[in-house]
């Protein structure tokens, strides 16, 4: 990696949906161990920009590095392979495995041994090690009495942490979390700002896409604020809560056109 | 303590044989047969959730292989086997790879068609496949100045069924068969855990026909005949039925739905004749209405109320 340059860079992303332009020229950067919130209304564009870089869908015109490689238009496979990992706004848990499993699945990439030598029946001192490891996340997350628990048992704010414990089990250098706040309780909210301040802690570069001011506000270390596609705000949290343009987008003020 | 399991296993389930009369070796040959098929086919379905109809196809090209390399070809023996392996191995490739770049059932209707499409070259196959009448009238051959016959290749059906086993559970057991299991529950969340989810179904696929494949080259030297109606369609579904009155996902529940609806028949034709096939469907809907994991989840939910 290039020293100094950041380990995310978006540039002049653009993707249209027929005439409706999602998102117009979006650029902005991210670091390891930096939390960076994507903010606006409705249609603004969060989505998309997290759907391009996590490789659910392409886009038009622009380019997205990672540790200063093009990702653009790589599957969701390869972009987790790169060391990008995503939890899901909606959980999406494998509802046949236990808890300890579902964070093991999203250790995938870490597994060396080939599928040959598992058949030999190699591969069994990796596999304890990486379950003693899936082990820990699950701890830190705080699910760590539901390890062996069916996933069909978890509240939906502990399937929101189970989703955190497995995007952290493939060791990612960069994590996504779409929404994280939607649907949870202030208790649990509070636990959430913990943990993903913890994941910045260990350098791990963190992309938030939320609607939740409140959540992200104190949460975050830089805002970039979207509407209608386009930045129209980038700082501190505290520079972005007394921008007029910001204000303008949220209190829904009319703008000359 | 695990390895003593294995061959206390294999010491039973090969020691049998030798105390059965030849009517009974034949059943229980073909039981073993069955139990191999299901384990081979609920990883397919049952771990990995694809629908396939082709796992008895698979049986047929390796049993007809087998026989075509060794008595119309006469290559050595270990040659044909490997050879056979490979056939197999290759039509699942050529099948798998398009199906699973498609959507949802194409994989069901591309094997649907294969299943179809090898009755139809079995029967036009002319002196290769024998046609209609299929290839008779052949021996195994001997390996090192033995043929092994009786009971004792009822031992060989025997290895085949736990190597099988052990194969699917060393597989099951690992980052693949995680990896299955979350393409199975929830494709767009495995692929964003980095697991390639076209891939998984196609090495998946590939490796299970190629059992499946095996299975049937230890199958032509059980009748040591091949002919094309013992590779119908009937027998594709009666593996899946099998594996969902048994329990979906679980292996011991391949082997108690296999159990199950081979022997239903020898009890149930004296009363009913062929109408034993009714109480199959019946069987199949009321598993997936009643108890969808099967005969082994009617178990787990008994044993959870004991404890």
């Amino acid at each position: 990696m290039r020293s100094g340059a950041a380990l995310l860079e978006v540039q002049r992303l653009t993707k249209r949906f027929g005439g409706l332009t999602a998102v117009a020229g979006l650029d902005f950067t991210l670091g390891g161990g930096e939390i960076l919130g994507l903010i606006g209304p409705n249609g603004a564009g969060k989505t998309t920009t997290f759907n391009a870089i996590a490789g659910t869908f392409g886009a038009d015109e622009g380019e997205i590095r990672f540790a200063g490689e093009p990702i653009l238009g790589l599957a969701p496979h390869q972009i987790a392979a790169r060391g990008i990992m995503r939890t899901f706004q909606h959980n999406r848990p494998f509802a046949g495995m236990p808890v300890i499993e579902n964070v093991l699945v999203g250790a995938h990439r870490r597994f060396s041994t080939s599928l040959w030598s598992v058949l030999a029946g190699g591969g069994r001192r990796e596999e304890a090690e990486l379950r003693r490891r899936a082990q820990q996340l699950v701890e830190f997350v705080g699910l760590g009495e539901l390890l062996e628990a069916d996933v069909s048992t978890l509240s939906f704010g502990q399937g929101r942490l189970l989703e955190i414990a497995r995007a952290l089990a493939g060791e990612p250098r960069l994590i996504l979390f779409d929404e994280p706040a939607a649907g949870l309780t202030p208790a649990e909210l509070e636990r959430l700002g913990g943990i993903i301040r913890g994941i910045a802690a260990r350098g791990i570069a963190v992309l938030v896409i939320e609607h939740d001011m409140r959540f992200l506000l104190p949460l975050a270390s830089r805002v970039v604020v979207l509407n209608f596609g386009a930045k129209i705000a980038e700082g501190t949290p505290e520079a972005v809560r007394a921008d007029p343009a910001v204000l303008n987008a949220y209190l829904g003020e009319p703008r000359n056109a | 303590m695990s390895a003593l399991r294995w061959l206390a296993a294999f010491a039973v389930l090969a020691a049998l044989p030798f105390f059965l009369g030849s009517y009974y070796n034949d059943v229980y040959r073909k039981l073993l047969l069955w139990i191999t098929l299901a384990l081979g086919y609920n990883f397919l379905f049952g771990i990995c959730g694809q629908i396939a109809f082709s796992h008895f196809a698979f049986y047929g090209v390796g049993a007809y292989s087998i026989v075509i390399f060794l008595f119309q070809l006469e290559l050595p023996f270990p040659l044909a086997i490997l050879l056979g392996v490979a056939l197999c191995a290759l039509v699942a490739l050529a099948v798998a790879i398009p199906s699973t770049r498609l959507e949802g059932f194409y994989l069901a209707l591309a094997t649907l068609a294969l299943a179809q499409l090898f009755i139809v070259v079995l029967n036009e196959g002319g002196a290769v496949t024998g046609g209609t009448g299929g290839l008779a009238n052949y021996r195994l051959p001997e390996v090192f100045g033995v043929r092994i016959a009786g009971p004792w290749y009822t031992v060989v059906i025997v290895t085949l069924l736990l190597g099988t086993l052990a194969v699917l559970l060393r597989l099951d057991r690992s980052w693949f068969g995680r990896a299955c299991r979350a393409v199975r529950d929830n494709p767009q969340a495995a692929a964003a855990m980095g697991v390639d989810v076209a891939r998984t179904k196609v090495v998946a696929f590939t490796l299970t026909s190629a059992l499946a494949g095996i299975a049937g080259m230890v199958y032509a030297f059980v009748d040591n005949t091949v002919n094309p109606p013992i590779f119908g369609l009937d027998n594709a579904f009666l593996i899946l039925f099998m594996v969902i009155v048994g329990g979906a996902g679980r292996h011991a529940g391949a082997v108690v739905g296999a159990i199950l609806l081979f022997l239903l028949p020898f009890f149930l034709s004296p009363l009913i004749g062929h109408h034993h096939v009714l109480v199959f469907g019946l069987l199949v809907v009321a598993a997936m209405l009643v108890q969808p994991r099967g005969l082994i989840g009617i178990y787990d939910a008994l044993r959870r109320r004991l404890a």
